[in-house]
C-alpha cells in the first residue's frame, strides 16, 4: 500500500462556499489532514442548497457540499466568541497551511491575520482567497462564483450574439481558480521544506481567473479588439458545434462535430453519405468563412441520426465528434467509468451518494476520496478533546456557551 | 522577474493546447519551463487568432499568452538523434508534461518507463481527452469535444438552440491546471522519497468537475437542467442571471435567505429612491425569503419574482453597467457587470492591484500588456514573464549549456534533422 502524496501535512481550513474548500480537497483527498472550522451560526451557504439526499433540505444532507469536502474532518466554533479565537490559536502551532476565504477585514478584526498567526507558527503558509484580492477598492466585493464569471468575462463570450448573452452553468470561475490556488500552495509547501520560510498569499479568485481569458485581453490591448459572443463559430474548425440528432423519449439529442481540413470533410461527407457535398465548401478556407452556411447544410444530414452511433462512425473515419451530454448521460459514460470516475461513498447521514471521482491518476501514490464530508462538529470531541486536551466538562461548558457550536 | 518558489526545478514541456497553461504556471512559479517543439513550431503556434490578424510563428495570441515564462528548444522527434535529445533532456529535468495522441511517446521509446529508467525522478504528465484506456482513448479531439463530453455545452444556451461553447475554447486551459496541481502534488511525494511516477489527466474529468451542483441533480433530485439562456436553476429554483441595461447586459441574482437577504433588501431600495420598487418590496423579510429552496413555489412566489425580476429590469435600462456596478459596490448588492475584455482593462481594482504587466517582445518589435501573478505572494512574488520564445530560441542555451554538446555536434544534429 502506498502513501499518499500529501501524508503529514496539517491543514486549518476557514475556508467556505467554492473556491476555498476545493482547494484543500486536492490536499484532503492526498493524504492530508485537514480540519474545516464550521459554524452552525453561520454554516457554509453551500450546506443549505441542492441537490439534497431524497430532495429534502437538511444541514448535513446536501451534495453540494458534500463534493467539496470529502476526506476532511469538521468542527465548530463560533469565532465572534473570544473563546473560540483562542481555540483557534491553539491549534494553529499544529497547522502547516491556514487557509480562509472571508472577506478580507474578517481575519483582521478577529486577531487572525497572517502576522498574528506567525507569532504562533512562524513558518506558517497561509492563503486567503476572496472575489478580489485582499487590498484594492473593491477589496470587500461580497459575491459569489456566478457573479465572479461575468465580472471576469466568461458571460460576455458566451452566446449567439451581444443581445442574447448565454452564460456557463453555475459558477464558473470557481472551477477555475482552485487549479491555482492548490498549485500554488504546493509550491509553497516546497519552498518552506527547502528554505524554512513560510509566507502569506493574497488570491484574488478575480485574478486568477482572467488567464482563462489571456489571449482575448491581450489582443484587447495590442490592438482593441473586443472578443464577444459567437455561438459555436471557429477560426480553425468548420463544421464546428452541436447538430441536433434524433430525439431520444422525448429528449432533444446532439453531437458536436469538429472538423480540421479537407480529409476530415470528406470522411465525414462519406459516413453521413453526402456524397462530394457542395461545390461552395470545396475547400477548408471556404467553409471557414461560411459557418451559418456550413450549419445549415450539416443540419439535415445528422438529424435523423442518434448521437452516440454517429460518433462511433465519424470517430472510426478520423472526424473528431461526440455527443453532447447532459448531466444524466455523465452518469453512464462508459469513458468516464473506464477512468474509475464516480465513486459512491457512505455518509453518516446522507448514506451511500455518488461523488466526483479525481480528474487525474497518479501511479504510485494515488489521491483517494477517503471518506465523505463531514457532518456539522462531527470531529468536535476528537480535536478538542484529543488534539487540544480538554476535558469532557471543559467541552461541555464550551457547548453551553455557544462557543464551539 | 521569475519567482523563487520553484527556482532550480525544470520542466519540459511538449504540451500542445490541451495543457500549454501548466508550464505557464510552472514558469510564473519559477521553475525553468522548456519548451520542446517541432522544428517547425508547436501546432499552438498556429491557433488564431493572431496579432493583428497576421499569421506567424510569433504571433498567435495563444502562444503570446501561454508560452510567456518559457524557453524554447527544437526536437524532430521523428528522428532518432530528436529522441535522443529529448531522453537526455528528461534525464536532467525534474517534470514532463505532454499532450501527444495516448501512448505516442511510448511508441517511439519515449514513454514513462523508458525515460524513469534514466531518471526515477521524473515526474511524467500525460494529458489526455479521455483517459489512456477507455474505449474513446484515441478519439479524435477538439476542444468542443470535452466541452460536450463532460456536460458543460449541455446547459449553455437557448432552448431548441445549439448548445453552445465559449468563444475563447476553455478544457484545454482546465487540463493544463489540473496537470499542474498533479504535477505539484507528485513533487511533494518525490521530495519525502526521491521518486517520480506518472500522471495520467482526464479532460472529460475536468470539464465534469465544473458542473457544480448539477451532476448529482439526477439521481438526488430526479430533475436535470436543460438549456435555459439567461436562466439559471431548475423547477422551482429558477431565477433570472442576466439583466439587459443601457448598454450592456449585467448579472445578479434575487436571493433570499443568509445568502441574499441583505443584497436583495439593498437593492430594493435603492430601486424605491427610483420610484421603481412595488409597496409589497418594502414590507418583505428578505432573509426568511427563500422560495424553492425548501417547498413547491406558490402563486403568491410566482408572482413576487415575476413582478421583482420585471421592475429590476426596467430600473436598470436607466443606467449603464459601471453605472450600476458603481451603485450595488456602494450598497453591497450582489451584483457584476457582464463585462468585455475592455471593460477588464480598465477596472480601478485591477489597477490599484498592478495586476497586468508589461512585457517586451523583441520578436514583435513592442510590448505587450497581459494578465500578470495569478497570486500575489508574500516572500516569493511571482513577477512578470519573459516573453513567450521563438521556435528554438534557446538551443544554443540548453543543448550547449545544459548538455554540454559542441558546436560540431549540434552541427551534425542540424543537419540530420533532428534539431
Amino acid at each position: 500500500m502506498s502513501e499518499f502524496a500529501l501524508e503529514g501535512v496539517k491543514i486549518l481550513d476557514f475556508a467556505w462556499v467554492g473556491v476555498g474548500p476545493i482547494t484543500t480537497k486536492y490536499f484532503a483527498d492526498n493524504g492530508a489532514e485537514v480540519i474545516r472550522v464550521e459554524s452552525s451560526a453561520r454554516p457554509d451557504v453551500l450546506r443549505i442548497a441542492p441537490p439534497w439526499k431524497d430532495a429534502r433540505p437538511g444541514i448535513n444532507s446536501s451534495q453540494f457540499f458534500a463534493s467539496y469536502n470529502t476526506s476532511k474532518k469538521g468542527i465548530t466554533l463560533d469565532l465572534g466568541k473570544p473563546k473560540a479565537r483562542e481555540l483557534v490559536k491553539k491549534l494553529v502551532p499544529w497547522a502547516d497551511i491556514v487557509v480562509e476565504s472571508f472577506t478580507p477585514k474578517a481575519m483582521r478584526n478577529w486577531g487572525l491575520d497572517y502576522p498574528k498567526l506567525c507569532e504562533l507558527r512562524p513558518d506558517l503558509i497561509m492563503l486567503s482567497t476572496c472575489m478580489q484580492g485582499q487590498t484594492g477598492p473593491n477589496a470587500l466585493y461580497p459575491g459569489f462564483g456566478q457573479l465572479m464569471a461575468a465580472l471576469s468575462g466568461f458571460y460576455y463570450i458566451s452566446g449567439y450574439n451581444e443581445e442574447s448573452p448565454c452564460p456557463p452553468y453555475g459558477a464558473y470561475s470557481d472551477f477555475v481558480a482552485p487549479r491555482f490556488s492548490a498549485s500554488v500552495l504546493l509550491a509553497a509547501l516546497d519552498y518552506r521544506r527547502r528554505t524554512g520560510a513560510g509566507q502569506y498569499i493574497d488570491m484574488s479568485q478575480y485574478e486568477a481567473s482572467l488567464h482563462n481569458l489571456a489571449p482575448a485581453l491581450i489582443d484587447y490591448f495590442a490592438t482593441g479588439r473586443v472578443l464577444g459572443p459567437r455561438a459555436n463559430r471557429s477560426d480553425r474548425y468548420a463544421p464546428h458545434g452541436a447538430y441536433r440528432c434524433a430525439d431520444e423519449d422525448g429528449n432533444d439529442r446532439w453531437i458536436a462535430i469538429a472538423v480540421a481540413d479537407d480529409a476530415q470533410w470528406r470522411a465525414m461527407l462519406e459516413v453521413l453519405g453526402a456524397g462530394d457535398g457542395d461545390a461552395r465548401f470545396a475547400a477548408h478556407r471556404d467553409r471557414l468563412r461560411d459557418s451559418a452556411a456550413i450549419d445549415e447544410f450539416v443540419n439535415p444530414l445528422v438529424r435523423e441520426h442518434n448521437a452516440y452511433e454517429l460518433t462511433r462512425k465519424l470517430q472510426a473515419a478520423g472526424v473528431a465528434a461526440y455527443p453532447v451530454q447532459n448531466c444524466v448521460d455523465i452518469h453512464h459514460d462508459e469513458n468516464l467509468e473506464a477512468f474509475d470516475f464516480w465513486h459512491w461513498l457512505e455518509h453518516k447521514e446522507m448514506g451511500l451518494a455518488v461523488y466526483e471521482g479525481l480528474e487525474h491518476r497518479m501511479s504510485r501514490t494515488p489521491g483517494a476520496l477517503r471518506s465523505a464530508a463531514p457532518i456539522l462538529g462531527q470531529d468536535n470531541d476528537e480535536v478538542f478533546s484529543g488534539m487540544l486536551g480538554l476535558s469532557a466538562d471543559e467541552i461541555e461548558v464550551l457547548k453551553k456557551e455557544n462557543v464551539i457550536m | 522577474m521569475a519567482s523563487e518558489l520553484l527556482k532550480g526545478f525544470r520542466m519540459l514541456d511538449l504540451a500542445d493546447e490541451k495543457g500549454a497553461l501548466a508550464g505557464k504556471i510552472f514558469a510564473d512559479m519559477g521553475a525553468e519551463v522548456i519548451k520542446v517543439e517541432p522544428p517547425r513550431g508547436c501546432p499552438t503556434r498556429t491557433i488564431a487568432p493572431f496579432l493583428e490578424d497576421l499569421p506567424g510563428p510569433d504571433r498567435s495570441l495563444y502562444a503570446i499568452a501561454y508560452h510567456a515564462g518559457k524557453k524554447s528548444v527544437t526536437a524532430n522527434l521523428d528522428s532518432p538523434g530528436g529522441r535522443e535529445l529529448l531522453a537526455a533532456l528528461a534525464a536532467k529535468s525534474d517534470f514532463l508534461v505532454e499532450s501527444f495522441d495516448p501512448g505516442h511517446l511510448e511508441s517511439i521509446g519515449l514513454g514513462y518507463d523508458a525515460l524513469a529508467k534514466r531518471n526515477p525522478r521524473l515526474i511524467y504528465t500525460s494529458i489526455t481527452p479521455f483517459g489512456d484506456r477507455g474505449p474513446a482513448r484515441d478519439y479524435k479531439w477538439a476542444d468542443i469535444i470535452s466541452w460536450a463530453a463532460g456536460g458543460a455545452m449541455y446547459m449553455m444556451g437557448e432552448e431548441g438552440k445549439p448548445p453552445l461553447q465559449m468563444s475563447l475554447p476553455q478544457a484545454g486551459l482546465h487540463a493544463g491546471g489540473e496537470a499542474s496541481v498533479a504535477s505539484m502534488l507528485a513533487h511533494q511525494a518525490r521530495q519525502r522519497d526521491g521518486f517520480g511516477q506518472r500522471i495520467v489527466v482526464n479532460m472529460q474529468a475536468c470539464i465534469v468537475w465544473t458542473l457544480m451542483n448539477e451532476q448529482a441533480m439526477p439521481i438526488l433530485h430526479g430533475d436535470y437542467i436543460k438549456r435555459t439562456g439567461v436562466f439559471t436553476g431548475s423547477k422551482d429554483t429558477r431565477r433570472k442571471m442576466v439583466y439587459r441595461c443601457k448598454d450592456g447586459h449585467i448579472s445578479t441574482l434575487i436571493a433570499g435567505g443568509t445568502l441574499g437577504g441583505a443584497s436583495t433588501k439593498a437593492l430594493i431600495a435603492w430601486m424605491n429612491e427610483a420610484g421603481f420598487a412595488a409597496q409589497w418590496m418594502l414590507e418583505k423579510d428578505w432573509t426568511a425569503w427563500v422560495p424553492g429552496m425548501f417547498m413547491a413555489l406558490t402563486e403568491r412566489d410566482h408572482f413576487e419574482i415575476n413582478d421583482l425580476e420585471d421592475r429590476i429590469q426596467k430600473f436598470f435600462m436607466t443606467m449603464t453597467k459601471q453605472e450600476i456596478y458603481a451603485g450595488t459596490l456602494k450598497r453591497r448588492i450582489l451584483l457584476a457587470p457582464v463585462a468585455t475584455v475592455a471593460d477588464i482593462a480598465a477596472d480601478p481594482q485591477l489597477k490599484a492591484r498592478e495586476y497586468f504587466v508589461e512585457v517586451e517582445h523583441d520578436a514583435l518589435g513592442r510590448r505587450m500588456t497581459m494578465p500578470g501573478a495569478f497570486a500575489k505572494l508574500s516572500r516569493t512574488p511571482i513577477g512578470a514573464p519573459t516573453p513567450a520564445p521563438a521556435i528554438g530560441q534557446h538551443n544554443g542555451e540548453i543543448y550547449g549549456g545544459l548538455l554540454g554538446l559542441g558546436a560540431a555536434r549540434l552541427g551534425e544534429l542540424k543537419s540530420a534533422g533532428a534539431i
